[in-house]
């Protein structure tokens, strides 16, 4: 937390619920739990599709009302840590319904806003209730435009290796 | 010794941050921007890539300068415009601009949380 880069990049929440740690899991778990509490106030999470596992994808709709009407945000992503009542990791996305990845910078986001950022919620069981370190976090290695990046140091290390 | 004007509220820096995203949500003003990463450069030539009248160019920069992305040199005539970084800096640490976010999430989480248990504890009793 000390690293200044690693600060700019990263939003650190420390929270302490009065709830056993099992609920607080639903929380961020549960579709119709998550719905509940994730959207901004006047919002609502008309989809929540959650597949709870390591390899498994969401996608979250989160509406607005505005004096246009309706505006709907989508976001992808995939779970990386699910350790129950302990870990849970997931990446994030903003995309379309179908879960296509969009830039941000398409999206008129200002210059900075990693493509992919990732959520990582840690929980402690403190005899019920419940501690969790929430770190948001942007992930470049994992954006799309870096994977091309990824393969040609992949390439270039075992070219090194061969001479 | 009062001094309203030097206060500086939460509000001014959202004024600010808001000021600073409305520049850069435009194409223009971006490639402005990119312009002038390399150097000062004046009105004419900021304007020689674009198919845009010196008007619409100015009315592009004055929105810069508002969000305190450009200045303008005052002594020599042609005022040559250069690049304030500051204010992208602030933009840039995006993960900041979420904790305001997740804090008013976990309060709604914190409510939830409670109506879920003293709505369990009713039921406990009734049942």
């Amino acid at each position: 937390m000390a690293d200044s880069h690693l600060s700019q990049n990263s939003v650190t929440i420390e929270r302490t619920f009065n709830a056993p740690v099992k609920l607080v899991w639903q929380m961020w778990t549960d579709p119709d739990h998550f719905a509940a509490w994730y959207g901004p106030t006047g919002a609502t999470i008309p989809v929540a599709k959650m597949d709870v596992r390591v390899g498994g994808s969401r996608l979250i709709c989160m509406q607005v009302t505005t004096p246009d009407g309706p505006t709907q945000m989508w976001f992808t992503g995939e779970y990386r840590e699910v350790v129950e009542h302990q870990l849970l990791a997931y990446t994030e996305s903003i995309s379309n319904e179908n879960g296509d990845i969009l830039a941000p910078s398409d999206l008129g986001m200002p210059p900075g806003h990693p493509v992919t950022t990732e959520i990582r919620v840690e929980l402690e069981d403190l005899d019920g209730s419940t501690r969790m370190v929430m770190t948001h976090l942007g992930v470049p290695a994992d954006s799309p435009g870096a994977v091309g990046w990824t393969m040609a140091l992949d390439k270039l290390s075992t070219l090194l290796e061969e001479h | 010794m009062e001094s309203i004007g030097a206060v500086t509220t939460p509000t001014d820096d959202e004024d600010r941050l808001s000021e600073t995203f409305a520049a850069l949500a435009n194409p223009t003003r971006r490639a402005i921007l990119a312009h002038l990463a390399h150097g000062e450069a004046t009105v004419n030539e900021l304007a020689a890539p674009f198919q845009l009248t010196l008007p619409a160019i100015s009315k592009h920069i004055k929105a810069l300068e508002r969000a305190g992305l450009v200045t303008r040199g005052q002594l020599a005539q042609y005022r040559p415009c250069a690049l304030d970084a500051g204010p992208l800096a602030e933009v840039a640490s995006w993960a900041e601009q979420y904790r305001p976010v997740w804090e008013a999430r976990f309060d709604r989480l914190d409510d939830y949380l409670d109506q879920l248990q003293s709505r369990r504890e009713t039921e406990g009793r009734n049942g």
